[in-house]
Order: structure tokens, then sequence, then C-alpha cells
């Protein structure tokens, strides 16, 4: 239905709209009625888990080729990330999986470490050269999928956090874009007043990553099986976050719970001047404020100018039946025509150097922009993922310690020596 | 099943018997596959660790679950959930349904309009509140600054006491249901005659509401602290846990060590801790309850 | 209760009836005013109380983006065939635990109690690998056999049959009247409210119900409503005006049976009680 229907929409969608493609994606594809899952061929449908963020049209026609090419029925399963992970891992447990998952974060390592992925290595060395992996992939997004030498993802999605801003209220109070601390800090003085106030920080604890990692942080130290090593520069990243909020009162105390809009909305609602975020808030800005002229900057420097790396890969479960079909459906996802569709699309990010460079890619300037922070991102949980951890120790512990220090304004060394304490046991179970 | 009864009495009690089993197969049946199935799989489970849960751990499971400080805090603010919803949900049901247990006009529409929340589910409830409450973006503070009153900050401030407060507004017109059902039952002649006796509505509450309303009274405890221990919608959906792990219930918690750590052998044994302690609760009501229990 | 009430009494019971029920309305009706809302209203910063055009046309979007059809059909056939078998099976069962005397029947009646302490999650990962290996996941069988009866109804039905008068049932025997038939056709008949208020808290429980139709299910097709609307929210934000209409429709039903079946419902609850 799609090639019907050449992919015509453009940025200038209402938000609506663009919500529209992503939730309306469900492709009605599994032909005969409820509780079908069997194709009429007679195999089994191709199941894929995707996030429901992003069931874009573009995907949407390359699975109608992948259809066609293979003769397969794809079933498209759509699922928040906290619930497609539980529905993975019951699969895991039961041992019937489907044949391609997409993940955030260092899943795919994770379930390296545990099993559960299947190792791409011969079908890199069979076609990568043809369809430009590794090389034509930005480097950091094939060591967030890489095991022991080996790949066990590839990335989908590539994209990062920077500081966005609504340049008439920075112009209005003479304000330029910062590009330190020390100027982040002195600006969002200078902006807060009022309603407003000069940042909005994230209640979700992955967005105090790019502070960390603009101070030389790092989460895990392998060598030393350390956490949060250089301590000091930690501790410093923390209180520097922590002060914003409860010491010179330039953000809004974040409020806990399971999304991450709220600085978005204060953004667009003028209440807020600055916040950190990625892509992800283009649309929506653009949908509820659609006058704010929208700022966005470089990444901040700390000790290094650096951000924080987001975005999701697909992986094969290692016991799925079918690994070369699997493996076709990442090639024709991942492939630059389909990245730049997607891009055109939805205003996502993309892994690919060639992406970089793409029309789509450098003729909206709020893509542009986030598009060359890019090389400039890191991935927090790299190093913890090979203990098979980083779940825990990021979505629980972490979450508690940034938490506890930039919501409830725990002492940072005191909230540290709980993380510590919970940390050690977690990585010695 | 539709054998003609033999009137002989030395065979009816081996008949009844066969009778009851016959009927109750079913019953055994399903709950064996369904419930003691899983159960004897979780207490397998229990005694592995790793992702994969396949390697033998013996009890450490259990001992890691006593000396875990953030178990440890779950299961105090749970403990408190559970008890403050219920004794919530008790006195404010119960003074509902003595109000509406009175000849007022339209207490059928008070009736369905305080029981409407409690057929809402617990994702939704919580979006809206979640919705509602937030302080820089919720429709609540908006309304509060705008009758210049101060804005409330309770997501951050009162984690806890958000979500039992949530808890209550949907569970009390349940409570309430089953209280006025049971107050329709308590035969007038009781209160006459203790009026007759000269006692004033402070002790007909006493000595005839109390003690007659009893079993509903037992009921409704029970099932809200079973409930109450259970809860998992309301940190989930509303805080996350947070803030840090301030509304952390213990099942939310033990779900997060299944499927955010993947650690499902010690989320087993968590979970069996939690089976015994809602069943040592609610055998603790169940003789207190006896020991109370005044016949009609 | 004594009938007279005092003029003040009588204002000062309406105040706080019109107070509580304000608190547990005003919330909903904030759902059905976000349901109606535009995109960018219900995303905004400044919160709306009152949209400025009513959008109709969200309910209609439900359907036009995802199978919402299927949601309801599948929500109706699982949620109405679970509570059929409720009513089959837990008065059977209560009233056996209510009338008969027979070996172990206060301990299988424990065990029966005991299964009320187990959270559902805690038995998900047994149940599917279980329905895997039967093939039943994606099918409605995998959907309902879990939940064929559960515990809180076999103790509310044991409840209410324990009052029915043993004499009754004593005389349709020396009648002839068979065991089943004694159970279906004199036992069944006094309970009746009761099997309303069990319809109805089961029915209202399993359309609700979300973890075991996400991970039961493969197909989008086969999805339940509260299992389909997580299909309106985005990777970082929800769609808030389309889950709350998605709420309104998964409220409708629910609250539709509870106003036909309100007449019975205090009636039925009345005798509620643990001897």
């Amino acid at each position: 239905m799609a090639l019907d229907n050449p992919i015509s929409r453009r940025h200038a969608l209402r938000l609506a709209g663009t919500a529209a493609a992503a939730a309306a994606a469900t492709p009605l594809v599994s032909s005969c009625g409820a509780g079908a899952p069997k194709s009429e061929a007679g195999g089994d449908a191709f199941t894929v888990y995707w996030n429901a963020g992003h069931g874009y049209q573009a995907y949407e026609k390359v699975i109608d080729e992948f259809e066609q090419a293979h003769g397969v029925t794809v079933n498209f399963q759509k699922y928040q990330w906290p619930d497609l992970r539980t529905r993975i891992l019951a699969d895991f447990a039961s041992g019937t999986v489907p044949d391609v998952v997409e993940s955030p974060d260092v899943w795919a390592i994770e379930f390296a470490v545990s099993g559960d992925a299947r190792s791409l290595r011969d079908f890199v060395d069979q076609d990568g050269a043809e369809m430009g992996f590794p090389d034509d992939w930005l480097p950091k997004t094939v060591e967030r999928n890489t095991y022991q030498g080996e790949v066990y993802g590839i990335q989908v999605h590539y994209t990062c956090t920077t500081l966005v801003y609504n340049k008439r209220m920075l112009d209005d109070a003479g304000v330029t874009p910062p590009s330190t601390w020390d100027e982040l800090l002195a600006a969002a003085k200078e902006l807060t007043g009022g309603d407003v106030h000069g940042l909005a920080l994230n209640q979700d604890y992955s967005y105090a990553w790019p502070w960390l990692l603009q101070n030389d942080v790092r989460l895990y130290d392998p060598e030393t099986r350390q956490l949060l090593v250089d301590r000091a520069a930690a501790e410093e990243a923390f209180r520097f976050q922590a002060d914003l909020v409860h010491r010179h009162k330039v953000s809004p105390v974040p409020v806990p719970s399971t999304d991450y809009a709220g600085p978005q909305k204060l953004l667009s609602a003028g209440r807020a001047a600055m916040i950190i975020t990625g892509p992800w808030d283009l649309m929506p800005i653009a949908g509820t404020s659609p006058d704010l002229e929208l700022g966005v900057a470089p990444a901040l420097r700390g000790a290094s100018q650096v951000t924080s790396s987001a975005g999701a890969s697909a992986f094969v479960p290692a016991k799925a039946k079918r690994p070369e079909l699997s493996w076709d459906f990442l090639k024709r996802i991942t492939a630059l025509e389909t990245e730049r569709a997607a891009t055109e699309e939805a205003g996502m990010l993309m892994p690919r150097k060639s992406w970089a460079t793409s029309p789509e890619a450098t003729s909206d300037p709020h893509i542009k922009a986030f598009a060359e922070n890019l090389p400039l991102a890191e991935d927090f949980l790299l190093d913890l993922a090979p203990t098979g951890k980083s779940g825990e120790v990021s979505d629980t512990l972490f979450k508690n310690l940034y938490q506890s220090i930039v919501v409830q304004n725990t002492p940072v060394s005191e909230a540290l020596a709980t993380f510590d304490a919970a940390a050690k046991r977690a990585l010695a179970g | 099943m539709a054998n003609r009864p033999r009137r002989r009495r030395d065979g009816l009690s081996r008949r009844y018997t066969r009778t009851a089993y016959l009927m109750l197969l079913p019953a055994i049946l399903f709950f064996a596959v369904f419930t003691y199935l899983p159960i004897g799989n979780l207490l397998t489970t229990s005694a592995h660790s790793g992702p994969q849960a396949d390697v033998f751990a013996g009890l450490d499971n259990y001992s890691r679950a006593v000396s875990d400080p953030a178990v440890r805090h779950s299961f105090v603010i749970t403990v408190i959930f559970a008890l403050v919803t219920t004794v919530g949900a008790i006195v404010l049901g119960l003074a509902l349904a003595m109000l509406l247990d009175k000849p007022l006009r339209g207490r059928v529409v008070f009736r369905a309009l305080l029981l409407v929340p409690y057929l809402t589910s617990v994702a939704i409830v919580g979006l809206l509140w979640r919705n509602i409450l937030d302080p820089g973006l919720g429709i609540l503070n908006r309304l509060l600054t705008a009758l210049d009153l101060p804005p409330q900050q309770w997501l951050i401030t009162h984690p806890l006491e958000t979500i039992i407060g949530v808890m209550l507004w949907q569970h009390v017109g349940y409570a309430m249901v089953l209280f006025l059902a049971g107050l329709q039952g308590i035969p007038d002649v009781y209160y006459e005659a203790a009026t007759v006796d000269g006692a004033g509505p402070a002790r007909r509450f006493r000595h005839v509401t109390l003690p007659l309303l009893m079993p509903t009274t037992l009921f409704v405890s029970i099932i809200s602290v079973i409930t109450g221990l259970q809860a998992f919608g309301q940190a989930y959906i509303i805080t996350d846990g947070g803030p840090a792990n301030a509304s952390d219930l213990y099942v939310f918690h033990v779900f997060n060590v299944a499927f955010e750590a993947r650690d499902f052998g010690y989320s087993s044994a968590l979970s069996f801790l939690l089976v015994v302690v809602i069943l040592a609760f609610t055998v603790v009501q169940l003789r207190y309850g006896r020991r109370n229990e005044v016949q009609h | 209760m004594l009938n007279r009430m005092s003029t003040a009494g009588r204002v000062l019971a309406y105040v706080t009836l019109l107070g509580a029920s304000a608190i547990t309305v005003l919330p909903l009706l904030y759902m059905v005013s976000l349901a109606l809302q535009t995109e960018a209203e219900s995303l905004s910063g400044d919160p709306v109380l009152i949209p400025e055009t009513p959008m109709w046309g969200n309910f209609l979007e439900l359907f036009e983006r995802a199978p919402f059809a299927n949601f309801i059909v599948n929500s109706l056939v699982v949620a109405g065939a679970i509570t059929v078998s409720h009513l089959l099976f837990d008065p059977l069962v209560g009233y056996v635990f209510a009338k008969f005397r027979f070996p172990f029947r206060n301990t299988l009646f424990l065990l029966v109690i005991a299964t009320m302490a187990i959270p559902f999650f805690v038995k998900m990962i047994p149940l599917y690998v279980m329905m895997s290996n039967l093939g039943w996941l994606d099918t409605y069988q995998g959907l309902i056999t879990p939940f064929l009866m559960d515990a809180f109804g076999i103790f509310l039905m044991r409840q209410f049959i324990q009052p029915v008068p043993d004499e009754l049932i004593d005389a349709a025997r020396i009648d002839g009247v068979g065991e089943f038939g004694i159970y279906w056709r004199i036992v069944l008949p006094q309970v009746k409210p009761a099997l309303a208020v069990l319809g109805v808290f089961t029915f209202v429980f399993q359309w609700n119900e979300f973890l075991w139709p996400l991970v039961a299910t493969s197909t989008e097709e086969m999805r339940t409503i509260p299992v389909g609307l997580t299909l309106f929210s985005q990777e970082y934000f929800t769609i808030w005006n389309l889950t709350a209409a998605g709420a309104v429709l998964l409220f409708l039903p629910t609250a539709l049976l509870f106003l036909a079946s309100q007449r019975f419902f205090v009636r039925g609850i009345a005798i509620t009680g643990m001897k």
C-alpha cells in the first residue's frame, strides 16, 4: 500500500499527522482476521518487535517489499520499550522467539552476554561490504552492538542530546547560547524570572549522562571494577545539576514519572528558556508551539565537549528460526534510502556516515544541528554492558542516585555511598 | 451426576463425598495446573540465579532478600501503603455508607457516582492523576493558582501519600457498596431495642452497627490488605517508584528485579516471601475476625 | 437506621455526599475533556480545562490508526467468556464448600483461598511457557484459560450460599432431585443477586487486565483494549487526547454494565460476610 502512496510527508506536517503516521502504522497485514499468526503461505509469520513510536511509513514500504521478495507475512508488533522488554524476556524463557527485535540502549550486548542474541559475524563477513557495514556506520554505533569482537546488532537509529533553546527569549535577554557549564549557569540565571525558568532538567536519569561524560566520568572501569570514576569529577557533575535546581533555582524540580516530556512542555509553553534534549522533541515542539523559534546548540563543553548518545538497534534472537531472513530484514531496514525516507518523514537521526551528508539530514537546520553533534556522542552504558548488569545498575540504582540528588536534594556523597553499596551487591550477584 | 439419590442412610456420607469431589474436580484441576504448577516452578526458580535462572544457588536468594536494604525499604512502605489504604477504605467507606443508608433523595445516584472510579482501570486512573497532579504541567495547580491558593508539589514532596490517596480514590466506593449492603442487612429491631434501652446514636453505633457489620468489615479488610500488598500499577504508572525509591512498592520492585534486572531467581524468592506474608496477614485477620464475630 | 433526620443533619449529609461525588467524578470528567481536545491542547504545557472545540473525531481516529474494533471485540470475547466461566464454576465450587461435609474440606478450601495471595505476574512466565508449548499464544483460549475461575469469586459465592437453608436442599433430595439439579434448580436461584455482583466484578477486573494480554498476544489484531492503548504513545511522549479517548471507550461498557445491574447490586452484596 505504501507503494501507491509515495511518502510525501514533510516536517511541516502538524504533529498530529506525524503521530498518525507512527501510530497508524498498523499494517493490518496478517490477513485472515483475529488470531491468525500464520501466513497463508503456510509457514510461520515473520515476527518483528518494534517500538510503538517507530512505525514509520518508510518501514511499511520496506516490509511490503520484504514480504513480496520472500513470500512471507510480516507480523509487525509495536510496543513501548518496557513492554517490549517484558515480552522478549518471556519469549526467551519459552524458547519461542521473534525473528527481529528493535532494542534501545545496550540490550544487544546484554542479550549477547546472556546467549539470547545471535552473532551476526557470518552475515557481516558475507555481505557487510556490499551494504557498507561497518564502514559506513559511525564507529560508536558499531561499538555499542559489539561483544567480544563480534557484532550482535545493527544500529537502526542514532541520536544524541544537546542544548535546545527558545531563540526569542535568549535574544530578548541579550544572552548568547552557552557553550560551557559556567556560561550555561550564567545564562540560566539571566533568563530565570517570574513564571520562567532558565533551564528545565529532566526527571529521567539518562539526562544526567551528558554532564558526567562532559566531566570525563566513566560509569564503569572494567579494569578496576569501580563505578563512576573519577569520583571527584562525578561528584562535581552531580552537584552542578543539583545546584541548578536547588541552589540557583534556575530549573524547576523535575517530577518523577514514566515520561520524558516535562521539559519539552515547559519550553513549548514559554516557561523554560532552555532544555537538554534530543531530536525526538522537535515534533512535539513544532506541534504544540508552532511559533516558537527554536535554537539547537552544539554540545556543552566541560572537561571535554561530548554528549550522550541514544537510539535503537535491531538484533536477531539466537533461537530465531530463519536467520538469513532476519538478516535480510536488517539490511533492508538500515538501507541508506530507508534511513533517508525515515528522516524525511519523522525527523529521525541515523547512524550511517553517508546519511549525514544526505539532503534529508542537511536541509532542516535543527536536524542538521543535531546531526553535527552525533560524532561527539558517546554511550555512557557501554563499559558496563559486558557485565550483563547494565539493566539493573542503570534502570534501578542509577535512577535512584540521580533522583535522590536532583529531585530530593540528598547530599551527593551520601547518595553516592548508597549507590556504591547497592551496585557492589548487584555486580557481585 | 444426575444419579437418583439412594435413600439408604449409611451410603449417604460416602456418596456425598463422591458428589463433592466430582463437583470440585474442575476446580482442583484448574488450580493445580494454573496456580500450583506455577508456584512449584516459582520455588524451583527461586533456588537459581543468572539471566536464564539456570545456575543453582540454594537458599542464596532468600538470604540476599533478608539483607537487602532496598527490599526492606519497599516492604516497609508497602505495609504502610496496605494498612493506610485498608483503614482509610474502611473508615471512609463506612462513613459514606452510613450517610447513604439514610432515606435521602438521590442516594441511588450518589451510590453510583461514588463507585465510578472503581470501574476504571488502574492504568487509566494512574495516567489521569499524573496528568492532574504534575506540579508544573498539571491542571490542579492551574486551578489552585487561579483561585489564589498555593500550588502543591505532592508528587515530589509526598509521593507515597499521593499514591495512597489515588488508591483510596479508586477503592473507597467499593468498600462503601459492601458496607451499605451490610448495613441494609442489619434488622431494624436491633436499633429499636437499643433505643428503647436508652442508647444514643454513638452507643448504637458502637454496640449494634459495628459488631453486626463485623463480617463485612472483615471481608473488606482482607481483600483490601491483599490488594494493597499487591499494589503495582500506582507506582508503575504515576511515580515510576520515585523520586529515587520513595514510592517503590514491593510488587513493583519485584517486577523490576524480574524484568529490568532480569534476575528471575531473586524475583521468585521475593515473590514467594510476599505470598507467605500475605497468607500470614490473612490468617491473622481471619482469626481475629472469628473471635469478634457476632451472630445475628 | 432511624428514619428521622434533622434539617441540619440532612444538609450536612448532602454537602458531604456532593463533595465526595465531586472528588470521584470531576477527575473523570477531566478525562472526557482530554479525550475531546486537539493534540496540541492535550500536549500543551498549559493544560486546558475545556477544549476550544470538542474534537469528537478523536474517537474515530482511534479506529483509523489502530484496529480498535478488533481490540473491542477481543476485550468483549475474552472478558465475556471469563465472566461466563466464573458464573458457571465459582458458585459450584462455593456451593460445595458451603454445603458439603467431606474429607480434606478445610485443607482444600485453604488451598483455594491461598491462591489469592499470589500476584499474577509471578505466574506469568510459567503460564507463558505453558501456553507456548500448547500452541495457544495469540488465541482466545490462551487469553481465557488462565482465568477460568478464581478464589475471590469462590469465596464470595461460598459466603452467599451458606445462608441458604439446608432444609430446602434436603427437601429436594427427598423429592429425588439429582445432586446437580439441586445446585442448578434450587441453590442458584436463591443467589441470583450474588451472581450479578460476581458477574460485574469479574467483568470489570478482566476488562481492565493488562499484563497477560500483553504477553499472550503476538499480533496487533489479537490485542485487547488496554494493551492496544499503548500504541497511542510515542517513544518519548504519550498522545494524550487519543489515550484519553480510548480510556473513555474502555470505561463505557463497565459503566453500562454496572448501571444495568446496580439494582441487584446492593441487595446482592447484602449477605456477604465471613463465617
